[in-house]
């Protein structure tokens, strides 16, 4: 029930909106790119988030034990398998043998759309950081 | 004398610091699917006689979105701020009733 407890949460918060900052951003930089290490066009990914305790180590046994409220973290990293966007580039290098080449199926509005969210609510874990620790000073404060 | 307010003040600040952390969860989990938006029922809890950890309970009547989340970002940063002032002024409150106690102990020499 400590108040340095919520401090953990808020870095929770602040963790998986970063990792959901970094995919946005990797699938805008790779909008266009048609060779990947597993071969064939880059696929989008995107953050699916779950809540749970992410407690700190030192108070996660006892928050177990009374069912207290959680972080979020990332439960998993999903890749698009919608088939890959095909443009006719009959010059292009990693064009088939029809001349159509197939890009990412990457919609840069909709990223940047997510961007946008991810860093609000990126902003919101720091408010309630900022808000927490506050309190903390007031109850140090409280022993002067 | 600090036991009668104090012990209020005490149980005040820490149902502010339990619902600071449900506010906080709620905040982080703004974007999980499903997440349904928990806080408690602060009067009763305050005037309830029994301490202990307070009773956990999901918020009614919000506005839930397509993926099952109903976590308004407006209410928890207006929670967010109103626990804090709140916390403020109590601990202000519970300072200026230390700093009396230790006036007595004192003798009125400090303070």
């Amino acid at each position: 029930m400590s108040l340095f407890s919520v401090l953990s949460i808020g870095a929770s918060g602040m963790s998986a909106q970063r990792t959901r900052a970094e995919l946005l951003v990797e699938n805008l930089a790779n909008a266009e790119t048609t060779r990947t290490p597993e071969g064939g066009p880059y696929r989008r990914k995107d953050v699916v988030f779950e809540s749970g305790a992410v407690g700190s180590p030192f108070s996660s046994f006892l928050d177990d034990q009374m069912n207290s409220p959680g972080g979020v973290s990332v439960a998993q990293i999903v890749t698009d398998t919608r088939d890959p966007e095909r443009r006719y580039m009959p010059g292009h290098p990693d064009a088939d043998a029809n001349g159509y080449v197939a890009f990412p199926r990457v919609n840069p509005a909709e990223d940047m759309v997510d961007l946008m969210g991810a860093s609000r609510n990126y902003q919101a874990n720091v408010a309630a950081i900022g808000a927490v620790k506050d309190m903390i000073q007031r109850s140090i404060d409280l022993l002067r | 004398m600090l036991d009668r307010i104090g012990g209020q003040l005490e149980r005040y600040m820490d149902l502010l610091s339990t619902r600071q952390k449900l506010v906080a969860s709620n905040i982080a989990n703004v974007d999980t699917p499903g997440f349904h938006t928990r806080d408690i029922d602060f009067q009763s809890e305050f005037q309830s006689a029994v301490g202990g950890a307070p009773q956990v309970m999901e918020v009614p009547g919000l506005a839930v979105r397509n993926d099952g989340n109903d976590v308004s970002l407006d209410r928890e940063s207006r929670l967010l701020a109103e626990n804090a002032l709140r916390f403020q002024v109590a601990s202000s409150l519970l300072r200026t009733q230390i700093r009396t106690m230790r006036a007595a102990i004192d003798e009125g020499k400090s303070s």
